[in-house]
């Protein structure tokens, strides 16, 4: 028994659920880990404080989003690891959109990208998103519309995922 | 679930399996390690420089809110066609929206309605800028004063829905310089209209418009309109939650709540509280409305509201302790809510209408 235990013991049962996120983030597993690791390490140290504060997975949550956009405005390039397939290669529907997903989720501003993630995977609310990134909701309306619309003029073969009623009014 | 959301999770499944817990500490433990060194270094060329320091021989020392109240029932059935609003009164309002074209217009079209039920098209308001960016309108908190962008004009009008006077903005705003996300607001007497910018990069500030002069007074870059009310301009700055509660004269000065609140209500009868929903802790935690002392910035108390949806926005207040809220995000419901004992009752549900614009509200 030591004093990390409940430190060990939370990154046991929601360190993949984060990673998840990081993942989204970055599109890339070792940038994700990386990225997930230097929050997890930040964490260790206020883990008496947090914890008794009842909500640490939001707070990590809210530190990866921070550091991800402070990594990206340090030029950390990022390298898609799949690159859009060539005509007659045989892929379903949906591989076929996550692929091309990722390669527009890396041509987005650091804070597109966030958005994108908070708003339409996270489903949080505009406010939520605003509090997470510390800005206005009218700053987060306007991230969101610019996000969709450069997706949609990157990867037009996107416009079925990005045609549902709740995102069409998103991106008013 | 939307299909961009399917597709985020397909990609989100594709995220390796990790064990990152002692990796963690470890390199937290590293850290302090680092951390500790660079102070003893530090405290060592501290005490050196005190010491040279101690050698030497030399030291170097209104108009009360009238809140129309819609019926509870779905604002307007949409097989009947609703006619353009005419010239003339035709009282106060409850509320306007953004419907789907019939004729001769775009594809959308704002309509108002009035607090006895009947709607009407404003085919003079602009929905949208040709590039798509919705252009918002304001009612009065008291529901008399509409406020719209006219396409024609390339300017705000105001309109009086008690008489059916209307007058031209002196400024124009040229229709590609309205942002998307801007904000609109209107002054009891029509005489005031604020228009803002919310983007942070933009070059085209915010403004106050003094109707009757043509005078403008730019608003300070951070802060976004909120509310106005007896001639006091309500903004907010969200980064630190900050409230400036600035005559249209000019003056005031902001006070800083200590947390993070959204949705502020217009300053209450007493005058020196409003009402914000708390975001601290969230999403983890479900946001609350506070009463906050807009002179101190002291939270005064929480107000609870089990029965109501978590994303509420305070706008106008009806009485000493019942103040308006609305959904935040979606549904058109609105509660008149006794902050004193967290009681709402339903004023109106406007079902799913779409931009739904309610009296008092920046929009």
């Amino acid at each position: 028994m030591d004093r990390h235990d409940g430190f060990r013991e939370f990154v046991l049962a929601r360190q993949q659920a984060l990673m998840r996120t990081a993942y989204l983030l970055t599109g890339d597993a070792h940038l994700a880990e990386d990225l997930l690791q230097s929050v997890l390490a930040k964490v260790v140290g206020q883990w008496g404080k947090l914890s008794r504060g009842g909500s640490p997975e939001a707070y990590i949550r809210k530190s990866l989003i921070n550091q991800y956009i402070s990594w990206r405005r340090r030029s950390r390039p990022e390298l898609p690891s799949a690159d859009v397939p060539q005509h007659g290669a045989s892929y379903d529907d949906a591989t076929l959109d996550r692929i091309v997903l990722r390669q527009a989720l890396a041509r987005l501003t650091p804070r597109q990208r966030a958005v994108i993630v908070l708003r339409f995977w996270e489903d949080l609310t505009e406010a939520q998103t605003a509090e997470v990134l510390r800005c206005s909701i009218g700053n987060i309306k306007s991230q969101t519309h610019h996000a969709l619309t450069r997706l949609r003029t990157i990867a037009p073969e996107l416009a079925h995922l990005l045609s549902d009623a709740e995102i069409e009014e998103a991106a008013q | 679930m939307t299909r961009l959301h399917r597709a985020l999770d397909g990609i989100a499944a594709e995220a390796p399996l990790v064990n990152l817990a002692d990796a963690a500490i470890a390199r937290h433990r590293r850290r302090r390690l680092v951390t500790a060194s660079l102070a003893a270094v530090a405290t060592t060329v501290v005490i050196g420089v005190g010491g040279v320091v101690l050698a030497t021989p030399w030291r170097m020392v209104t108009e009360p809110a009238v809140q129309t109240v819609a019926p509870t029932t779905p604002a307007v059935d949409r097989a009947v066609v609703v006619p353009d609003l005419p010239e003339g009164p035709v009282g106060r309002l409850s509320h306007a929206y953004q419907a789907k074209c019939e004729t001769d217009c775009d594809d959308a079209e704002w309509r108002v309605v009035t607090s006895d039920g009947t709607a009407y098209r404003v085919p003079g308001a602009l929905p949208r800028t040709a590039d798509r960016s919705t252009v918002p309108v304001a009612i009065s908190r008291s529901g008399r004063v509409l406020a719209y962008y006219s396409r024609k004009a390339q300017a705000h009008v105001v309109r009086d829905m008690e008489t059916g006077a209307e007058a031209v903005s002196p400024v124009k705003v040229p229709e590609k310089k309205i942002p998307r996300g801007a904000i609109l607001l209107v002054s009891d007497d029509g005489r005031y209209l604020v228009f803002d910018d919310p983007q942070e990069f933009d070059d085209y500030p915010g403004m106050l418009i003094d109707m009757r002069t043509g005078e403008r007074t730019m608003l300070k870059r951070d802060f976004e309109p909120v509310t106005i009310k007896d001639g006091v301009l309500g903004l907010v700055r969200y980064l630190e939650t900050d409230l400036w509660l600035m005559p249209v004269t000019g003056g005031g000065e902001p006070v800083r709540f200590d947390g993070v609140f959204v949705g502020f209500s217009e300053v209450a009868p007493d005058g020196r509280t409003v009402v914000a929903l708390d975001m601290t802790g969230t999403p983890k935690k479900k946001p609350v409305l506070t009463v906050l002392d807009v002179k101190t910035g002291k939270a005064l108390r929480k107000v609870p509201t089990p029965a109501l949806p978590g994303d509420l926005m305070a706008t106008v207040w009806l009485s000493e302790t019942e103040v308006t809220v609305r959904n935040g995000a979606k549904g058109g419901q609105t509660y008149a809510l006794d902050i004193t004992t967290g009681k709402a009752r339903l004023l109106a549900d406007h079902g799913d209408l779409f931009r739904l614009t309610l009296p008092g509200q920046a929009n």
